[in-house]
């Protein structure tokens, strides 16, 4: 067929590299030296070594950040996640202590956070009328409600076989492990969502369900996909989360949800669906990590630290929209 | 025409089906535990939940509008510990001023949340969300790890105390003046008309933003009052207070038949819903449940219940198409 | 003034981000008299009766109300003044009552309470004004959409409107349902309230209008005696050509069948849809919106779930699980909404071009191939000549004929295509792209692809089908030759009244 005006439209991607340094990613690159500088200012202590000691702690949540990317770039949204690492490292963790070997814990820690995950999966796809925020919100209740019955009237649990666990913490040369598997992931997760035919069509379901359907994406598996995906990181979290505080109580995972999403929208995700990526998530969860360490190392009450990164939250969705209203404006 | 009002009775009246199910659980609950409808006993479990069922009053608005806040324990307990460290440090100690200023308090908060919603467009959850940490970081800085105790609040408490009238009063005014508002007046009714359709409530010259502030900034302030309650009933202030309550009261307001999508719920609803909450609290114990699976089934509760709806939400649009093929 | 004109609007101009939506447009409806407003999609005609109502305020013009100018800030105003409309979408409140419906936004009130029993009495007294045979009490939710449409006259007149705008409001009705509708407009017309009406459907404008204007493209055209006018030049004022050379039908060697469904059922939708495509061919599928064309084609193509029924490809019968088996078989479908179903808005051209496609342009079938990508799009979206400047302008940019060249390229670019189903391809496209679409149509059948064209718009039914089949109340109802068609037949096979009145929604 051809066309019969002849005319030709162009095909050169518009806007070169030095756009794309000035956008956000490039604004986070700038807020983390910042950050670091900042750090380096307050704490006598903030150096590399030290930072690199003290990151475990603060890393474990990076792992759910991945899922989070995925399922906020769906149009989607899960506050379970902080009671599914609540539920898994107190499986891991009872488990281990029931006599499991230790590969057996770790085991059960990991598909505690998928069956999690999949049973979020099951009820979003399976009732799409309901929001998953309402989901997800019902589940967390039960999810944590199962780790509050199971770690009996105590509230909490300590991990007896702390060598076992010891695999975690393992460095390889001067970075731990939980380090290591982060950055690995993140390679792995931005190239998934920014290259490959499975990323653009979360893209498309997070845009538009319906078009996406109707070009033949299945909108309910990936959906499922992706909250079972989400789970299991929880359950990597939860993991991690065992390993560096060797046991788990009912207010494990506490926020986390909260400073996975803020992470998320901090780092140009909107939490409407279909925009967004993970590279600049992945820096502003380095970001929030550095600051965490920084502040802890003042002593700064651990609470306003949460009040930062709540306001932060806000802030963060706040920006585009009031972006969006001034550039109407300006129209 | 016969068979639809039957079907929408059925399945129209919440109200009554709750009724029923309240009946039935009471005469199971004094089959384990004679004791349980004693006036003491019932009067407990009113006293125990005064906050649940006054919050979920607020919360009754914000679903219909379609939004959700779960900010609300944080705001609770940011305006209890404000009041309890006023009187800690001696500044005032006059009841009712208290009471002012928690609730001012708890309004600024939801207001805040409102114009944020509104103006800013941002979803309620992910707001509120925020706001949660917020307040909640924000009653510990405060506090700087001291609280209030029941010495500090010493001639506040009385207001709550066992026995005292105060939180019964202000919640049969507070039920009273909903059950008027939503029913019978102009601003009631937007409510619910924003909730159900808010292009079509803009059109008939409804002001949706300021219906979505005012629904907010009510819930704040019930929110903030529920802290002064707080302080008043338990005689102490602390920054953890009711911490993760906010879930009884959405279970209160999907249980009592309020509507996650907006437009659907009632005051009386939302009462019978709140008190089912506080029973089953109470009874679990009794029929050999240990306290600490309460979460567990409120939350089973509250999944079962929003997947019910949309089951019979099903059942229905398929009978209507059954009824357009004869 | 000769003329007792209620309501007069003159040099109407409204201005939407880059869109001039009206542009200098004159109206004048006499007192107590039916006016019907025609035009094509994306004439105007709604934007103006926005403008009528306060739901827009012109960029230019001067509106007159008996006389007197007036300038509307919101739709309280005019109603105060009383002018009140239907509007096209859905405005019920479905979980409210009847009686909130009516009148919400203008409760009676004392002391500040609203008075429900004397709200429910009037209520009532309105229902009973129009006949009508349900509740005050009952969930407008739980009514049929032809009631519903009731409660919205009903609002309407609550008012005490002396003007009332009804924007298509038989669009989704069945022919009994419209019946009822015009009694109550002629009804309204006795009771002397003046109406303008907004309908697609020229029986609609004979049977009730005494006058009626056109738009098009935004403009004014005409204003004509209904009693004076035909069919011909009635067309010819709403698209500004005859129509006869609006379609370039080529004459193409019919070949053997190559796509066939039979008893496709869906519970209150459809039922025993049985059809058939041979190559080359463009089939026609007519009837009255809700007659369940769009919602069959919606399950031979997996989108939804049909309760019965097989496709047959080139003999072979083909199970059609979801979207994506459909399109392995080479179904593909150009969904009605274009906006909601056929593209993502936000979203560059490539990228929607190459959305169903996307695994199949590199070996891995996992990774993106962004040059193959972008040459394809290319050589798609200009062979359909697409006005566009770049492949990576967003799809929301377009205009509608070039949006809906877009979901054609995309349709295109699956390069197994054999059957393409185009569910009104020209809804809401500019008269100059809807010829470009027909000639597209033309050149696939020319090129052996069978086709299948759903369609409300008779002249474009008559105009490029070789057969066409009509449904109506989900059946269908006779499939007609091109040589034997006449648009009394088609009308008579979709207006095929059933005894049982049936309830669409």
């Amino acid at each position: 067929m051809a066309g019969k005006s002849g005319r030709t439209i162009s095909a050169t991607p518009k806007g070169g590299m030095k756009e794309k340094i000035l956008s956000l990613e490039g604004a986070l690159i700038i807020a983390f030296i910042a950050i670091n500088i900042l750090g380096r200012v307050l704490s006598p202590n903030y150096n590399l070594t030290n930072v690199m000691r003290e990151s475990p702690r603060y890393l474990a949540e990076i792992f759910m950040l991945f899922g989070m990317g995925f399922i906020l770039v769906l149009g989607d949204i899960d506050i379970s996640v902080g009671a599914i690492v609540c539920l898994s490292a107190t499986m891991g963790c009872l488990s281990s202590n029931a006599g499991l070997p230790m590969g057996l814990a770790i085991l059960v820690t990991l598909l505690t956070g998928l069956c999690c995950g999949m049973i979020n999966g099951f009820i979003a796809t399976r009732f799409t009328e309901l929001p998953t925020m309402i989901v997800t919100l019902g589940t967390q209740i039960i999810f944590r409600g199962i780790a509050e019955v199971s770690l009996g009237s105590g509230g909490s649990a300590s991990l007896k076989d702390y060598e076992g666990i010891g695999i975690l913490r393992v460095k390889l040369g001067p970075i731990p492990l939980a380090f290591f598997l982060i950055i690995i992931c993140a390679v792995v997760f931005i190239i998934l969502l920014s290259r490959t035919t499975f990323g653009r069509r979360l893209y498309a379901i997070g845009s538009s369900k319906t078009a996406a359907k109707y070009a033949g994406v299945e909108v309910e598996k990936l959906r499922f996909i992706c909250f079972s995906l989400i789970g299991f990181l929880a359950g990597v979290c939860g993991l991690f989360i065992l390993a560096s505080t060797y046991g788990a109580n009912t207010t494990t995972g506490q926020g986390f949800e909260m400073e996975v999403i803020a992470m998320c929208v901090f780092g140009g995700i909107a939490t409407t669906g279909g925009k967004g990526n993970l590279v600049g998530a992945f820096i502003s969860a380095l970001i929030i990590v550095c600051l965490r360490i920084a502040l802890g190392q003042i002593n700064m009450n651990t609470q306003l630290i949460l009040v930062i990164i709540g306001i932060m939250l806000i802030v963060s969705v706040l920006v585009p929209s009031f972006r969006q209203k001034y550039l109407a404006l300006k129209k | 025409m016969q068979n639809k009002s039957l079907l929408k009775k059925i399945t129209g009246s919440r109200e009554a089906s709750l009724v029923i199910v309240l009946i039935v659980m009471l005469i199971v609950i004094s089959i384990f535990s004679p004791s349980f409808l004693s006036p003491t006993n019932l009067g407990q479990i009113f006293r125990n939940n005064t906050l649940t069922m006054l919050m979920a009053l607020g919360m009754l608005c914000v679903m219909l509008t379609a939004g959700i806040d779960i900010s609300i324990t944080s705001t609770l307990a940011f305006a209890g510990m404000s009041i309890g460290l006023l009187q800690k440090y001696d500044v005032i100690h006059n009841t009712f001023v208290l009471f002012v200023i928690g609730a001012l308090i708890g309004l600024c908060c939801g207001l805040l949340n409102g114009i944020i919603i509104a103006k800013g467009k941002i979803a309620p959850i992910i707001c509120t969300m925020g706001f949660m940490y917020v307040w909640r970081g924000m009653a510990y800085v405060i506090s700087n790890n001291n609280w209030a105790s029941g010495q500090d609040v010493s001639g506040f408490s009385d207001f709550g105390k066992d026995g005292s009238p105060g939180p019964y009063i202000i919640l049969v005014i507070a039920y009273v003046i909903f059950f008027i508002v939503m029913k019978w007046t102009k601003f009631g009714r937007s409510i619910y008309a924003v909730g159900s359709n808010p292009e079509a409530a803009s059109i008939s010259g409804i002001k949706v933003d300021r219906v979505l502030v005012s629904v907010y900034t009510i819930m704040g302030l019930l929110a903030g009052l529920a802290g002064v309650l707080s302080v008043s009933i338990y005689a102490s202030a602390q920054p953890n207070m009711q911490y993760g309550k906010e879930m009884d009261v959405i279970a209160a307001c999907v249980i009592g038949g309020v509507s996650m999508s907006g437009g659907r719920g009632s005051v009386v609803g939302t009462f019978l819903g709140a008190l089912i909450i506080s029973i089953i609290a109470k009874a679990l114990p009794l029929v050999g449940i240990d306290a600490i699976a309460q979460n567990l089934i409120k939350g089973v509760i509250i999944v079962f219940v929003v997947i019910l709806n949309v089951i019979t939400q099903r059942t229905m649009d398929r009978q209507n198409l059954l009824r357009r093929e004869m | 003034m000769a003329e007792d004109l209620i309501l007069e609007l003159r040099g109407i101009t409204k201005i939407f981000p880059g869109v001039k939506a009206l542009d200098n447009v004159k109206f004048q409806l006499r007192r107590g008299e039916i006016h019907a407003l025609m035009g094509e999609n994306g004439a105007g005609k709604s934007t103006f009766i926005k403008v009528i109502t306060g739901v827009h305020q012109a960029e230019e013009g001067q509106m007159f109300l008996n006389g007197r100018e007036v300038h509307f800030k919101g739709t309280q105003e005019a109603q105060q003044a009383g002018i009140a409309a239907v509007y096209q979408i859905p405005t019920s409140y479905m979980e409210l009552t009847v009686t909130e419906n009516i009148f919400i936004g203008h409760e009676i009130i004392k002391n500040g309470i609203i008075q429900w029993r004397e709200m429910n009495r009037k209520a009532e007294e309105l229902l009973a004004r129009l006949h009508a045979n349900f509740k005050v009490t009952e969930e407008v939710g739980a009514l049929t959409i032809a009631q519903q449409q009731m409660v919205e006259i009903a609002k309407a007149l609550s008012t005490d409107a002396k003007i009332i705008i009804l924007d298509e409001p038989t669009a989704a009705l069945t022919a009994n349902e419209s019946e009822e509708l015009y009694r109550i407009v002629d009804e309204l017309h006795e009771q002397g309230v003046s109406v303008i009406f907004i309908s697609h459907r020229m029986e609609d404008m004979y049977r009730l209008a005494q006058r009626v204007t056109v738009f098009r493209d935004s403009r004014y055209i005409d204003t004509f005696d209904v009693d004076a006018i035909t069919d011909k030049d009635l067309i010819k004022a709403m698209v500004g050509r005859e129509i006869t050379d609006m379609y370039p039908k080529p004459k193409v060697q019919i070949g053997q069948e190559i796509f066939r469904i039979e008893n496709f059922s869906r519970l209150g939708y459809f039922k025993n849809v049985s059809l058939n495509v041979r190559a080359g061919e463009i089939v026609g599928l007519t009837g009255l919106v809700g007659a369940g064309r769009t919602e069959t084609f919606q399950c031979v193509c997996g989108i939804e779930k049909p309760d019965s029924g097989r496709v047959y490809m080139n003999g072979r019968e083909v199970t059609v699980k979801k979207p994506g088996d459909a399109m392995e078989a080479g179904i593909i479908l150009l969904p009605e909404d274009r906006r909601r179903q056929g593209l993502i808005m936000s979203w560059s051209l490539c990228d929607n071009v190459t959305l169903p496609i996307i695994d199949k342009l590199s070996d891995s079938k996992k990774f993106i191939n962004n040059k193959k990508e972008y040459e394809l799009s290319k050589k798609y979206l200009e062979d359909v000549d697409t006005k566009a400047v770049s492949i990576f302008d967003k799809a929301s940019t377009l205009s509608g004929g070039n949006q809906q060249k877009v979901v054609v390229a995309k349709a295109l670019a699956q390069d197994h295509m054999k059957v393409v189903i185009m569910d009104e391809p020209t809804k809401g496209v500019d008269v100059g792209a809807k010829s470009e679409i027909y000639a597209i149509m033309g050149e696939l059948a020319e090129q052996g692809f069978g086709i299948i064209l759903i369609s409300s718009e008779m002249p474009e039914i008559l105009g490029m089908s070789d057969r066409i089949y009509v449904m109506c109340q989900g059946r269908v109802t006779g499939c007609l030759d091109r040589d034997e068609v006449t648009q009394e037949k088609i009308l008579e096979l979709a207006m095929e009244q059933s005894q049982s009145g049936r309830e669409v929604s």
